[in-house]
């Protein structure tokens, strides 16, 4: 082929709009003219309009080595080496290709590193180096002029800088001045002093003298409205664009087309989990797909569980709690052949279920009571509504999907500004939207609310919704495009730009200002009702409190100090009230005084101290119950779209102040089929403004044929019931996660999820009725060496009571729990040695642990002990530590030790109202007996079963040991007895 | 690792079957027994001595005769450039608030109020070219700490300890001595495991009373009553385990049990001051008002790594550091609390040959600005710097009587060889044996490092 066919076939595809290297040689489309600097998407549309003048040419190895993965067609890394327009726009990393020394820019680099090409591709010989070498040498210069010769072209180039640093006074909050910067129209219109400015002339435009001379941004101005100045790179652009006067440009944002998507593949989509899931009609249960893999490896289900273990085990896993002693009973003796079932209809019913299972949703949507990220760490005093609103829908059984949708777009599904009558369901759909803002969030601070920090809060919205309905990490491509997956920077880009409406870092609103308030006229007229009165006493309680604050001071002091003046003991008091590091010397010494005073162990301080301590706690205690008593706020922490988001633009590198090219809203394209254009569109058209684009994204989340959703819940369920789960990585079923143990199974769950209304509880039934579930969970030797890790579900796993499950069960056997459900966590208490625990009610019980105050800086002991999680944003799968700590805490708090005695008690009033009874056959029997009766019901209501013969034997020689030591105290050696068995092995994990 | 050797370690598994889980064992089981690193390494252990609140630079360690001078005059130079742009009230230049003399061979200055660490110059090792990425404490605090700005990461000591395990299985790898008077600023955050596994974050070790939370009985009972209830529960745990045979967490969990009885021991031990000689108390400075509680935990630090605790980390009340009123007294205050404590510690250990393997850190989270700062009518303290401030590092590897990087006239930025946070931890971690880069953890298929994403530098120039 000659040169000038070849020319002329490329000539051919030009026209196209794409092409194809085949040759040595490949007549560059080219840019001495000024083209679209930051818009990939233009640069394939204009490649026609560019072809011109000069020949740079591209050698060989570049576009056809490099060119199989960064070219026109297949883009990765986002980058086309096959043109130097390309070249020029660079890849998303942002590092310049050609850089002011002929081999230092990237281009070369990474063929010098030999970081390129990849490991999977042959390297390049010596030949084709040499080759790239000389002709980035030879042509230094000319593609250093080419690629520097770049000017402003729209108003994108210089709209990231406006919104960065203008828009906070001059945009969608703000107009002041009269002038708005958000839009070309509106910038060329100006404001009070006339258009921001001049076409051509820099100089003499508004802008660039205000932002020059410093008097914009407005120095007094910059913390208060978390901005920061423009850098010289930015003006400089903003004075490039106004000299090419101030183009607008025709740029459309990048979304997906129907055309082929250039940066993930066909081949990219062939992943098991980026496909829809499968239809099987070789097995119709669980049971079947089970037996057929352990048929494989000669192995059979492990025999039936005992009826009291399967009791246990269906109670523990559903409720988050044992039987009680009735429903023990009740099951225990059931003489249907169907008692099975029947109990997990029963147990399916309770409303402690949504508490159980609610509370592994909290974990994934990262739920707290506090917005963490500064030291302060702020309440949520509303959060809890959304952890009610779980709670509910999980014991409703609410349809997963409308559950999704409630959560990702509650605010797009009324209009609720323009509603007739309010409806409880409308409230608690914007209730749901609490979903997307449990991210820690420090932009309420004084000090931490510039872009940054707001972007993380988006990132940390983006991470949850990702990883925790999707099954993707998408978190990498914030800055990159993901190494492994097929998910390019442009698409984490376009899923930001769908949050865009409601979480938009130009026009954000801080935790403090994002609430609303809507209710019902009935909830209102009871607020009116009910809360004045007791707000009044709640500030005088309050005053209380200030005045008790002092006298514990005084006091504190007297007691240590009688010599110290009274003057020193008021300015104590003053500087007490100055912050840490703004007080005097003397005021410094002065609270370091009292702190000295005031770490003396307890037991070292006078009874005044002390008393004035409790007095303290008291008035606390009254206003914590004052505020129970109140009516609930109309406060929802919701999240709602605005209606009018800015653009969204690729950050190269993640970073805040780098924009690439313009997005719009869009999924990741590996889980579309690649060419379909996302669709939305406002939801009221005639009412409030909303995009509608958190509306679509949940739409399409939940389409039947959406191929992760369901498969990620039906695993996540799996888990919850078998301790691991079908794909191992509940979060991740990416390239990177773990393949399916048993593929048709989790096909076949994720469509009967689907077929049967997205039912949780009857996934559920599905499971817990089958042989794999009922199985016993001792492992033989057998299926020790054929399945050592329980792969294939050979025995069902033993496992430890998670952290809530213990407390509660602790308080549930000993009678101390509080079954009240819902509404204002339960606050905790610090002591002085950094414990924290948790408040009884009014009833002097504890409700469970669900509704402790969950504040970032204060986590419960106990909990914390067993492993409750830290939500950073939030927790996907809880580790499970075997720690001494952890024995350490059974055997020697406080607290345990005063279940134990409860526990204790319970069981002696128990057997005294059983041995009260005239006709009761164990009246007046042999203290053998006595204890023979002790024993079967603490283990009765403890461990749901009746001792072994051993186990009684050994309790019975135990207590009569124990009594003897303690001066024949049967309530205490009782006490002991119990707290051995809450200690046991046999509590602690279920079979 | 073999059965008979897992009875014996506190471990932690993601579930019940997984301690053998092929793909997911990497991340499925978690412990405390010493790991080998990925390099020969000098340092064993490190004390970090945290100075909350950002010492200042200019008035300690790093002289500025220009600074002096220029004393009363208004700041030549931007001044949207310094401290903290919370505070805006930027006063005058301020020199240096206590005379400085240069100390021995190497001749590194030092102010005159720390005269005890000055007579070691020799051993120590300024790096007076940090800098950090905030100017609030929180965000500081965090950053210097776990290399990042926001909650929620863990710490230096928690990776340290992920990556290296303990040499002691009956006391906490990672110990945190904290001062009596109180927390240090962001609490319990300040030696929190983040997303690392509970087991990887330090153990606060309470001052009074029982050290460890829940290590002794906080009820009453006779002790012959516990010892047979404590029977009776092995009793039942080892029936419990023998019907299920194949359930290796069950033996470890039997073993936590009996370790928690010898951790009452071992810390017990390892606390009891008592047991050191009069002349070493002194050393500290024990037994005086203004040393005792800093030289206490100095002289514990020594006892914990000389036990194989690999990280302990001790914290002054709140920040003293933090002068931004009466500098010249505050600052005072601080040296005279922490210098003689610090200076028994360094040469106790180096009489032990200790200092050798063990790593001392000592600095804070920012340094302060040149120019004073306006409080009323007054301007006696200084605002926080994050673009400059001085660290030392002694002992475990790092060369002594170097005094490494530069700062302009005023003490205000870094000059020259600057090092960031993410420096300091890559060789911090280094001198442990431990490359930056191979120390990760996979969460949720995202690879993190302390480190963060860009590669830090190891400064090789501090190392011996």
């Amino acid at each position: 082929m000659t040169p000038t066919d070849e020319s002329q076939r490329i000539q051919n595809r030009l026209t196209k709009g794409s092409f194809v290297v085949a040759s040595q040689y490949v007549f560059l489309l080219t840019i001495l003219l000024p083209i679209q600097s930051s818009l990939a998407a233009d640069r394939v549309n204009n490649d026609a309009d560019s072809v011109n003048e000069s020949e740079l040419l591209v050698p060989k190895p570049i576009s056809n080595r490099c060119g199989k993965c960064h070219g026109a067609e297949t883009r990765k890394g986002d980058l086309d080496l096959s043109s130097l327009v390309g070249i020029r726009a660079g890849g998303e990393s942002g590092d310049p290709l050609i850089d002011q020394k002929p081999l230092s820019g990237r281009l070369w680099q990474v063929i010098q590193d030999g970081e390129m090409p990849p490991e999977n591709e042959a390297p390049l010989d010596k030949e084709e180096i040499e080759q790239i070498k000389s002709w980035i040498q030879a042509n230094h210069a000319r593609l250093r002029e080419a690629l520097s010769s770049e000017k402003p072209k729209s108003i994108h180039d210089v709209l990231p800088t406006l919104l960065l640093r203008c828009v906070s006074c001059h945009g969608a909050q703000r107009t002041d001045g009269g002038l708005d910067l958000r839009t070309h129209a509106s910038i060329i219109k100006g404001g009070e002093s006339g258009s921001a400015l001049v076409k051509g002339q820099p100089d003499e435009s508004l802008l660039i003298r205000r932002v020059e001379s410093q008097a914009c941004p407005p120095g007094h101005l910059l913390l208060k409205f978390f901005v920061r100045r423009p850098s010289k790179a930015e003006i400089n652009l903003l004075r490039d664009w106004i000299k090419a006067g101030a183009p607008e440009g025709n740029v459309n944002p990048d979304i997906a087309s129907d055309a082929p998507d250039p940066l993930v593949s066909e081949s990219d989509r062939q992943h098991w989990a980026y496909q829809p899931p499968q239809k099987t009609t070789r097995y119709q249960s669980i049971d079947n797909f089970i037996e057929q893999q352990l048929h494989e490896i000669n192995q059979t289900f492990s025999p039936r569980a005992e009826r009291d273990t399967l009791i246990r085990r269906v109670y523990m896993n559903l409720l988050g709690l044992p039987p009680s002693l009735d429903q023990w009973l009740h099951w225990h003796d059931h003489p249907s052949p169907d008692w099975y079932s029947m109990m997990v209809d029963d147990v399916l019913a309770s409303p402690h279920y949504g508490e159980r299972w609610g509370r592994y949703w909290l974990d994934l949507a990262g739920y707290a009571d506090s917005e963490g990220g500064i030291s302060a760490d702020p309440i949520r005093p509303v959060a809890w509504k959304y952890r009610d609103y779980v709670v509910r829908s999980f014991n409703q059984d609410k349809p997963y999907d409308q559950f999704l949708i409630e959560q990702l777009a509650g605010d797009e599904l009324t209009d609720h500004a323009n509603v007739q009558e309010l409806q409880p369901e409308m409230i608690d759909h914007l209730i749901a939207t609490g979903f997307l803002r449990m991210g820690i969030d420090e932009t309420g601070s004084r000090t931490m609310n510039f872009v940054p920090e707001r972007l993380k809060v988006i990132s940390d919205t983006i991470s949850i919704v990702s990883s925790g309905l999707m099954g993707l990490t998408m978190e990498c491509a914030r800055c990159h495009t993901h190494k492994y997956d097929p998910i390019p920077q442009r698409d984490y880009y376009r899923f930001k730009a769908i949050f865009q409406g409601a979480l938009d870092e130009h026009d954000w609103k801080s935790f403090k200002q994002r609430k609303l308030s809507i209710g019902l006229d009935k909830d209102r007229k009871a607020i009116a009702a009910t809360n004045p009165p007791l707000a009044k006493q709640r500030n005088q309680l309050l005053q209380q409190a200030k005045q008790q604050q002092d006298n514990l001071t005084m006091v504190t002091l007297r007691s240590h100090y009688p010599a110290q003046s009274e003057a020193d003991q008021s300015a104590t008091l003053v500087a007490l009230k100055v912050a840490d590091n703004q007080r005097t010397l003397p005021q410094r010494l002065l609270v370091e005084k009292l702190q000295r005073a005031q770490a003396i162990p307890d037991s070292e301080q006078i009874s005044a101290v002390l008393e004035a301590r409790l007095n303290l706690e008291k008035i606390e205690d009254q206003i914590q119950r004052v505020d129970r008593q109140m009516v609930p706020p109309l406060t929802i922490r919701a999240l709602w779209d605005n209606g009018r988001p800015s653009p969204t633009y690729i950050l190269k590198r993640g970073e805040h102040d780098k924009p690439g090219r313009l997005v719009g809203p869009g999924v990741p394209s590996v889980l579309t089929d690649g060419e379909t254009p996302f669709s939305y569109s406002p939801p009221f058209p005639d009412g409030t403004a909303k995009t509608g684009r958190r509306l679509a994204f949940a739409q399409w989340l939940t389409s039947p044929q959406h191929p992760t959703t369901a498969r990620v819940m039906v695993n996540r369920i799996w888990f919850h019931h078998f301790g691991q789960g079908l794909v191992s990585t509940l979060e991740n079923f990416g390239v990177m996660g773990q393949k399916p143990t048993h593929p048709e199974l989790l096909d076949w769950l994720a469509i009967s999820f689907v077929e049967n209304g997205w039912s949780i509880k009857t996934m559920h039934r599905l499971i817990l009725n089958s042989r794999t579930y009922q199985q016993s969970s001792r492992v033989t030797p057998q299926a020790k060496k054929g399945d050592p890790q329980n792969k294939y579900y050979s025995r069902m796993p033993l496992r430890r009571l998670d952290a809530e499950s213990i407390r509660d069960s602790l308080l549930f056997v000993s009678d101390q729990l509080d079954t009240t459900q819902g509404g204002l966590p339960d606050p905790v208490s610090v002591s002085s040695e950094g414990e924290v625990s948790i408040k009884p009610t009014d009833t002097s019980k504890w409700r469970r642990s669900l509704y402790a105050q969950y504040r970032r800086t204060e986590i419960p002991t106990m909990l914390d002990t067993f492993d409750y999680p830290q939500m950073g944003p939030n927790c996907l799968e809880r580790s499970v530590s075997n720690v001494s700590p952890q024995s350490l805490l059974m055997l020697n708090n406080r607290q345990v030790r005063e279940l134990a005695a409860s526990l204790a008690h319970r069981v002696q009033s128990l057997l005294s109202e059983k041995t009260g009874k005239a006709d009761d056959p164990t009246k007046n029997q042999h203290p053998e007996d006595q204890y023979n009766l002790l024993i079967d019901l603490t283990y009765q209501i403890t461990l749901s079963r009746s001792p072994t013969l051993q186990e009684k034997t050994l309790g019975r020689e135990t207590l009569k040991h124990l009594r003897n030591r303690l001066s024949g105290n049967l309530s205490l050696a009782l006490e002991s007895y119990c707290h051995a068995i809450m200690n046991s092995a046999s509590f602690l994990y279920v079979d | 690792m073999g059965l008979a050797h897992l009875l014996t370690q506190d471990y932690l598994i993601a579930d019940s079957s997984a301690s053998e889980t092929p793909g997911k064992s990497e991340r499925a089981r978690y412990d405390l027994t010493a790991k080998s690193a990925h390099h020969p390494a000098k340092a064993k252990s490190v004390i970090q001595l945290f100075m909350n609140g950002g010492p200042s630079q200019m008035d300690l360690f790093d002289p500025k005769p220009v600074l002096n001078r220029m004393d009363g005059k208004p700041y030549p130079g931007n001044v949207e450039g310094i401290g903290n742009q919370s505070t805006t009230d930027i006063g005058v230049m301020m020199g240096g608030q206590y005379p400085m003399h240069q100390h021995g061979e190497s001749g590194l200055w030092l102010a005159d109020v720390l005269p005890e660490t000055a007579s070691l110059a020799d051993d120590l090792c300024m790096v007076h070219s940090m800098w950090t990425d905030h100017p609030n404490h929180d965000n500081a605090l965090y950053k210097i700490h776990s290399g990042r700005l926001f909650m929620g990461y863990p710490t230096l000591g928690s990776w340290v300890v992920y990556g290296l395990g303990s040499e002691n299985q009956n006391l906490p790898a990672y110990v945190v001595l904290s001062d009596p008077l109180g927390l240090p600023k962001n609490g319990t955050r300040n030696w929190t495991a983040g997303f690392l596994p509970p087991v990887y974050q330090g153990t606060p070790f309470r001052p009074t009373g029982s050290p460890i939370l829940n290590l002794s009985k906080q009820y009453s009972e006779p002790p012959e009553v516990t010892r047979t209830a404590r029977e009776l529960l092995r009793q039942l745990d080892r029936s419990h385990q023998k019907e299920r045979p194949y359930q290796p967490e069950l033996d470890a969990r039997i073993q936590s049990y009996e370790l928690a009885s010898r951790m009452q021991l071992a810390a017990g031990e390892a606390l009891d001051i008592n047991r050191e000689t009069k002349e070493t108390q002194e050393l500290y400075g024990i037994g005086k008002q203004a040393t005792d509680s800093f030289g206490r935990r100095c002289l514990l630090a020594r006892r914990l790594v000389e036990r194989g605790v690999r990280y302990v980390q001790i914290f002054l009340e709140e920040q003293p550091w933090d002068s931004h009123v009466d500098l010249a007294s505050n600052h005072r205050a601080a040296c005279e609390r922490t210098d003689q404590p610090v200076a028994g510690l360094l040469r106790d250990l180096k009489r032990s040959g200790l200092l050798d393997s063990t790593l001392v850190i000592w600095g804070g989270e920012f340094g302060r600005t040149p120019t004073s700062q306006r409080s009323g009518d007054i301007y006696t303290g200084r605002d926080h710097n994050m673009q400059a401030f001085t660290s030392w590092m002694a002992g475990g590897g790092i060369k002594g009587g170097v005094s490494y990087g530069t700062t302009d006239d005023f003490g205000h930025q870094v000059t020259e060889n600057p090092v960031s946070v993410h420096d300091f931890h890559a060789t911090i971690l280094h001198c442990l044996g431990l490359h930056h880069q191979d120390l990760f953890f996979d969460r949720s298929g995202l690879e993190e490092r302390l480190t963060g994403v860009n590669p830090p530098r190891v400064v090789n120039e501090l190392l011996l």
